[in-house]
């Protein structure tokens, strides 16, 4: 039986492991797409090396009842597709977990370590296969029905998918998946420790299944972008992929460049010639970039810059997730210009600070980089739908058309900000100039004007902090300990806030959203106010701490870091907060 | 018409006197004034360099860029708006060295601009160290004891990667660069000028004597600019020891190869055949995307 929150929620944590190159994922997301469509939650975690066959790839799906925010540690069905797979998550598995395996793979008796209350579904998926003519891949599909058919949940939601999914290029494909699924099914059922039925939830509300990187994607394409360029680097590569599946339909050039060099100047380029422009990435293309973000700085062209991170310094960790590069966005570029951090916490965040993350570019005419990580791109959750109607565009001072005349692109205003004219523009005689510049764009290199365009500049940081989303408070008022924290690392604290609760536990939190300007009053009172502070963050150094110093003026009570790849989990901090009880 | 005032602006040149960079700068404004070009009719991105300092000098709406970047922002430009033309000058140390890479990706893209290079082969603005282009043993001062490398060989690169305007122009004949650069930014697709700029401070090997006692025009021989191969062994001729005579090394000027009608990279994207500002007026409707999801 699987975890009950109470007597009518309740959840259950499957985990598909095996070797690299059998589309784990992909199986994994047919599954959670099918519980969210019966009005589950879902949220899902692969866990995958850097490499493209053999190795150890698995996918963590959560299904619950009820809100949930984060992934969770246990393991409650779990598909081994290899032997490896069964004892490298045995310390993840429930008392009265299930097992899903092949006999051909290996006989479980031999698998050292398994608990005697382990229920073992035996389910020949190899032959069921092989009985269908189909190839090896297609033991996905049985997998899935396995799982389907030991959770009792209803065959025809997966024949349905597997028809809508080959519905265009191959219906005896989806034909041929049905009968292996529908074999595989009875297998799950037989098995000698049935699970009570997840059977769909009544009556509830539309749900989509989106990572973070989807999100900021549709976010960029509502916010009416006009261009994408970008060298892939994982865990952003997938914006790039989502935008030139879609870039023509909607208008998008998207450009693969020849590396992350060109695909900032590219984007310079584009803004500066009126395109609304971004590219993505992680560190390591960032760092190639940073030369290209001090100058959107200086030349004013407003940009987005989507900074997936991974944990570093150099190749790193690839696939895996941290927070270390906090520091590295809020100092690149050598000189001093307005600049903008915004850093989503979860996917709603990834795709409301998208739009406006151009809509502040804009109104600045400076670069805005949205500092994500692989936790919060790589993996789906379902949430409920995006609502576009809420997008709106605000160019600020941009001139795409007609004439201007007397025109002075760097004028010094009041705002900082000076009308922006892009070429084409009729009497828009200027220079955007990489080299300090005067009112026309020219290069100089006298001290009063030095002066007087880096007041300008700086009077916009000042402009930003009307402009920037706020931080978010979560939790009651007063509490018996209060959490600082940004990015993802919201997800598994919100999720450890609601166990605490049902414990008595009282908990609060305050996520930056924008860390640059940095709210530093907001944090300096949450802080001060807290009985016990805490700030939370996926890195070694405590650069969030630190800034918090810098900033604020004031120091948290404890602090809790995570740095070996992996995310910080609801378990590791809800255990953290109790020792400080 | 504009004339060839009209590209001024109130900022005198500050080259040296002499130095190549006038001469290419005053064969720019007669080609803009006999294209009738007016300034919102183009956009001029210059990288940095000494012929980037030209960006104070020419009337233009325009982007100073950074050392080695300008193709990739000029790229951004032409994919942003089809409407306006684009035209980048670049140096040798410039667009030949950290812009290498960029150079041929932008050739083999054909990207639709006309790309001028400023060729001394030689740092000229960081004081006199060799430069991708220079001579192979030129001494400087970061190579004190002779280039140890072969220099670039810029028209061979951009016909291997198929750019379909290559041209070579000298500074020291105004007129001829001037209808080299009017064929260039004529020319539909990617057009390379690379062109030989005496550096009248640091370069003592390449002079304007050294260059007009070897160059010789392409049209006033019968190489057909439509014939690749031919063109490929002519960029080869221009290599020569450092001591060569007169007798012993030409240098051909002229258009090495053309090829008109070549699809350009724009024309390739459907989304880049308007200006790209017109997504951004309007929210873009993502409903259909996001039911995608459910």
């Amino acid at each position: 039986m699987s975890a009950r929150t109470s007597d009518d929620d309740f959840e259950v944590r499957i985990k598909i492991g095996g070797p690299a190159g059998f589309g784990i994922k992909a199986a994994g997301q047919t599954l959670a797409r099918l519980f969210m469509r019966a009005g589950y939650r879902t949220f899902d975690l692969t866990e995958y090396p850097s490499l493209i066959k053999g190795g150890h790839n698995n996918y963590h799906l959560r299904v619950s009842s009820t809100e949930i925010f984060s992934h969770v540690e246990p393991v409650d069905v779990l598909v081994a597709l290899d032997e490896s797979t069964v004892g490298l998550h045995l310390n993840e598995l429930t008392d009265d977990a299930a097992i899903i395996y092949d006999p051909k793979d290996f006989d479980i008796a031999e698998v050292a370590g398994i608990p005697t209350q382990v229920c073992a579904i035996p389910v020949p998926m190899t032959q069921i296969v092989a009985d269908q003519g189909g190839p090896k891949i297609m033991r996905n599909t049985a997998a899935n029905a396995a799982v389907l058919g030991y959770l009792g949940f209803p065959l025809e939601t997966l024949a349905d998918s597997l028809r809508e999914q080959f519905a265009h290029k191959a219906p005896e494909i989806a034909e041929q998946n049905i009968a292996i699924a529908t074999a595989a099914y009875e297998y799950g059922t037989k098995a000698t420790c049935p699970h009570a039925p997840l059977t769909p939830l009544p009556d509830t509300e539309p749900q989509i299944l989106v990572d973070g990187n989807e999100a900021i994607g549709l976010g960029a394409l509502a916010a009416g972008l006009g261009m994408y360029c970008a060298y892939p680097m994982t865990p952003a590569s997938s914006i790039l992929h989502f935008m030139a599946k879609h870039g023509d339909a909607n208008g998008v050039v998207v450009k693969h460049t020849e590396d992350e060099l060109a695909a900032m100047n590219m984007v310079v380029g584009g803004s500066f010639a009126g395109a609304r422009a971004m590219c993505g990435t992680s560190g390591g293309g960032f760092a190639l970039m940073t030369e290209a973000y001090g100058l959107a700085g200086v030349a004013e062209t407003p940009c987005v810059v989507a900074m997936i991170s991974r944990p570093g310094p150099a190749t790193g960790l690839p696939t895996w997730t941290e927070q270390s590069d906090l520091r590295m966005v809020l100092h690149a570029a050598q000189g001093e210009f307005p600049r903008v951090v915004l850093a989503p916490g979860d996917r709603q965040d990834s795709f409301d600070l998208a739009w406006q993350a151009f809509n502040i570019a804009d109104q600045l005419q400076t670069p805005v980089i949205i500092l994500g990580d692989a936790y919060l791109s790589d993996h789906r959750q379902s949430i409920a739908p995006f609502d576009p109607s809420v997008v709106t565009i605000d160019r600020g001072e941009t001139i795409t058309e007609g004439e201007v005349t007397d025109y002075q692109r760097f004028k010094i205003t009041d705002s900082g900000v000076a009308p922006r004219a892009i070429p084409g523009v009729v009497g828009a005689d200027m220079i955007a100039n990489s080299y300090d510049h005067d009112e026309h764009g020219w290069s100089s290199e006298g001290a009063e004007m030095r002066i007087a365009q880096n007041d300008r500049r700086a009077r916009k940081q000042e402009l930003a902090r009307e402009l920037v989303p706020a931080p978010q408070r979560f939790g009651p008022d007063d509490a018996d300990i209060s959490i600082v924290l940004y990015g993802s690392t919201k997800m598994p604290v919100r999720e450890a806030m609601k166990w605490l609760a049902s414990q008595g536990v009282s908990v609060n939190m305050l996520q930056i959203v924008t860390l640059l300007p940095f709210p530093d009053e907001a944090v300096a009172s949450f802080i001060g106010n807290a009985k016990k502070s805490v700030c939370i963050e996926g890195n070694m150094t405590g650069q969030l701490q630190g800034l918090i110093r810098e900033k604020s003026l004031i120091d948290v009570d404890h602090a809790l870091h995570r740095y070996d790849g992996r995310p910080i989990s609801p378990e590791q901090v809800t255990a953290f907060i109790k020792e400080l009880l | 018409m504009p004339e060839v005032t009209d590209y001024i602006t109130p900022n005198a040149p500050t080259w040296c006197p002499g130095c190549g960079n006038h001469r290419i700068w005053e064969a720019m404004k007669r080609a803009l004034s006999q294209l009738d070009m007016e300034t919102h009719d183009w956009s001029h991105v210059w990288g940095v360099g000494c012929h980037g300092n030209g960006a104070d000098f020419l009337r233009a709406q325009g982007f100073h860029s950074l050392h080695g970047r300008s193709l990739p922002v000029a790229t951004g430009i032409a994919l942003a708006n089809p409407d306006l033309k684009v035209i980048v000058e670049a140096g040798d140390g410039d667009g030949y060295g950290l812009g290498m890479g960029h150079f041929v990706h932008t050739a083999r893209r054909n990207i639709d601009l006309a790309y001028i290079v400023h060729n001394n082969q030689i740092y000229g603005l960081t004081t006199g160290q060799a430069s991708p282009t220079s001579e192979h043993l030129m001494p400087s001062v970061s190579t004190p004891t002779g280039v140890l490398e072969q220099p670039v060989n810029p028209v061979g690169l951009a016909l291997s990667e198929g750019a379909t305007f290559v041209a070579r122009g000298f500074a020291g004949d105004v007129d001829h660069l001037t209808d080299l650069f009017v064929q260039a930014i004529s020319h539909k697709g990617f057009a390379l000028v690379d062109v030989f700029q005496p550096c009248v401070t640091w370069n003592k090997v390449n002079t304007f004597k050294w260059f007009r006692d070897r160059v010789y025009k392409l049209e006033e021989t019968d190489h057909d600019p439509s014939d690749r191969d031919a063109a490929f062994d002519l960029s080869l001729s221009t290599f020569h020891d450092l001591v060569c005579t007169p007798d012993e090394c030409k240098v051909p000027v002229g258009v090495f190869y053309r090829e008109e009608g070549v699809p350009t990279y724009n024309d390739g994207v459907p989304a880049a055949h308007e200006p790209l500002w017109k997504q951004a007026v309007q929210p873009r409707d993502v409903s259909a995307l996001i039911e995608d999801l459910k």
